[in-house]
């Protein structure tokens, strides 16, 4: 019997899977026959003629790009957006002018086609690996991707998926094959090369299955394994393991499952803790195709639909007919029991748009944007709140809507003038439209959130941007990396602000959510919740952590967490806290 | 001939889904448009190609310069730097 071997990696997507090797190749014969057959092996009549290459590699890049653009697309139907992107770069690299004309010129030179194109190809590609940013250097296995594609296309070969499930190994495994194996035939990934930022990794999150990378000595050590188990929380490959390494695999691939159900089970409840203190649990989307994945994640309402899809990539302001449609479509999606809470577009700053006529800022994050367009744009916000009336009448719903960059009580009132005018000129058209909007504030800079009593008694809800909130609070750019480390929003005085605003909202009677960043970690839902937040809106994805979190623990335990949190002096001590509340209520099961 | 000079902002820099988004931009155009990193001293490259706008090597910091030449170079300086100025379509806030 072979012995078993095990090979260190580093951690790619979480999970575990036991199953046979899926040996991936690329479909790179030795680059030098292929060259040295086009020229001297005598046989002109055989011989493709240059004419007949550049024909061919014209057509292979044609079909490959149309290839890319119809995986991005169906990707994008799925709602797999990041994926989808992976794909549009990739289609954009087949189409790429500089790499056909690379390709043409060695074809008319008499190179046969498919040593062209991997010529090209990897001149490009090293280009870009060879660049100090370690992120874009990474994208040379895109052009790789791409190449092989193309070759593959010339070669008229396909790569044949496994017939039965298997873990994947390769050097590289290309994204574009990992996302062509039918679902259920790929249990996990290994590979050689790659980072934590590495496309597969993107892909093997996504689609739920581990992944381990930079596994060196892999390829050689299992491409003839029975079995392979790879364990994306350690970064480990097992080849052929022995039965106690399996026995120990298969415990903790049950304890993660069983884990991964309780959390799915509890979609089917309103998220509270053990003792029944409820936290609305919301989801924020980016536009209405992202509306079905948040109802299956058991998404209570939308949070924050964020509208700045439809201000970018334009040339002219989107009029409020083009509006009106997919607002009444997450509306009628959630139904007058589900919130969706509509954010007023966040524009202008560092979003500037052609059409907006905006002078350059020496400081855009805190430059004129969003609502502080309204002294001088106000048709833009007049526009967009007229959409949002006639969407709600037609969906038969009250809307929610709130403004971003509030900073003081002024742009409350204009918010509120706004809103009403919009009303009134469309009930002076005769249209369908409900009696009243739920109107809120973003509390995203330090001046609102210190007179929230104040700002309380003229809206209806606050929804806490902590992301902005903290870069405002510690005067810490947000898109300076060198500033990561301010970037935390568990920093007491940052909660220090959120306990300030849910006393100020307290007073008034009106409910605080949350959809900033912090709101999406289990570590910040809990924090949140113990200073009296009441909602939490996060992406889709991360619901369930959420909710097993807040399952696992009592009110008094989150009550005193926040009172903790709010004396710790600083962002780390208040991440130990809640990391303790976490990890015994995740492990209830053991002794 | 225009020119216009840009500092970059995304927290990643001009990777994939940004430097995408330029060339789909400037592909739109007639003029010819180039790019340089100024801040790494790149040599100029076809805005309209993704593989020579990513061998810029362009991070986030990093200034560059535009460069456009034709009949439509008015429009498509004003549309480059608007872009710039979005930071390439990508959101930045929450």
């Amino acid at each position: 019997m072979r012995r078993s071997q095990l090979i260190s990696g580093t951690p790619g997507a979480p999970g575990i899977a036991v199953g046979p090797a899926w040996r991936y190749r690329a479909a790179t014969p030795a680059p030098a026959p292929a060259a040295g057959a086009g020229r001297g092996d005598g046989k002109p009549g055989k011989k493709p003629s240059a004419k007949d290459a550049v024909a061919a590699i014209q057509a292979a890049v044609a079909a490959a790009g149309a290839q890319l653009e119809s995986l991005a697309s169906s990707l994008k139907a799925a709602g797999r957006a990041d994926e989808a992107g992976i794909f549009e770069a990739q289609a954009l690299m087949a189409s790429d002018p500089g790499l056909l004309d690379a390709a043409l010129a060695l074809a008319r030179g008499g190179e046969a086609a498919e040593a062209a194109v991997r010529a090209a190809t990897e001149t490009a590609a090293s280009t870009i690996a060879a660049l100090p940013d370690g992120l874009l250097a990474s994208r040379a296995a895109d052009v790789r991707d791409v190449g092989a594609r193309i070759v593959r296309i010339l070669a008229g070969e396909d790569v044949a998926p496994p017939e039965r499930p298997s873990i994947a190994i390769a050097d590289d495994l290309p994204p574009s094959v990992a996302a062509a194996i039918p679902p259920g035939l790929l249990l996990g990934i290994a590979q050689e090369s790659g980072t934590t930022t590495s496309h597969v990794v993107i892909l093997a999150r996504a689609l739920g299955i581990p992944a381990v990378v930079g596994a060196t000595g892999l390829v050689e050590a299992a491409t003839d394994a029975m079995t392979l188990a790879i364990d994306g929380e350690s970064g480990t490959v097992a080849v052929d393991p022995d039965l106690p390494q399996l026995a120990n695999l298969a415990g903790r691939a049950k304890h993660l499952e069983s884990r991964r159900q309780a959390a799915a089970a509890l979609r089917v409840r309103p998220a509270a803790t053990s003792d029944g203190h409820r936290i609305v649990l919301l989801a924020n989307i980016g536009g209405p195709d992202e509306a079905p994945r948040a109802l299956q994640a058991g998404a209570e309402g939308i949070g924050l639909l964020r509208t700045e899809f439809l201000y970018m990539k334009r040339q002219s302001a989107p009029s409020e007919d083009d509006q009106v449609e997919p607002y009444r479509r997450v509306l009628a999606a959630f139904g007058p029991d589900r919130p969706v809470v509509i954010r007023l577009a966040d524009i202008g700053g560092d979003k500037a748009l052609p059409y907006l006529d905006l002078p350059v800022e020496a400081n855009p994050a805190m430059g004129v944007r969003a609502i502080r367009l309204g002294a001088t744009h106000s048709d833009l916000l007049a526009a967009q709140f007229r959409a949002i009336w006639r969407a709600a009448g037609l969906a038969g719903v009250v809307p929610r809507v709130m403004a971003p960059m509030v900073a003081t009580l002024a742009d409350v009132e204009l918010l509120r003038e706004l809103r009403d005018e919009a009303r009134a000129a469309v009930a002076a058209s005769g249209e369908p439209l409900p009696e009243q909007m739920i109107t809120g504030v973003m509390i995203e800079i330090p001046s609102a959130a210190i007179m929230a009593a104040q700002i309380a008694r003229r809206v209806d809800f606050f929804s806490i941007g902590t992301n902005d909130l903290t870069q405002y609070t510690l005067a810490a750019d947000r898109s300076n990396p060198a500033l990561a480390h301010l970037q935390d929003a568990l920093h007491p005085a940052v909660l220090r602000l959120v306990a300030g605003v849910v006393e100020g909202a307290a007073g008034a009677g009106i409910p605080v959510a949350v959809c900033g960043e912090l709101a999406g970690d289990p570590a910040g839902a809990l924090v949140l919740a113990g200073l009296g937040v009441t909602e939490l809106s996060a992406d889709a994805g991360c619901l369930d952590d959420i909710r097993a979190a807040l399952a696992g623990v009592t009110k008094s335990q989150l009550d005193d967490l926040g009172r903790r949190a709010l004396a710790a002096a600083g962002a780390t001590a208040v991440r130990a806290m809640a990391g303790d509340l976490l990890r015994p209520g995740r492990g209830s099961g053991r002794a | 001939m225009m020119t216009a000079r840009v500092k970059v902002s995304n927290p990643s820099g001009l990777h994939a889904r940004p430097a995408a988004t330029l060339v789909k931009a400037a592909a739109a155009f007639h003029s010819q448009i180039t790019i340089e990193n100024l801040t790494s001293g790149s040599a100029p490259a076809n805005a309209k190609s993704l593989l020579a706008v990513l061998g810029c090597g362009i991070s986030c910091g990093h200034r560059i310069r535009i460069v456009v030449d034709g009949e439509d170079e008015v429009a498509a300086l004003a549309s480059l730097k608007s872009l710039a100025r979005g930071g390439f379509g990508e959101r930045v806030d929450q």
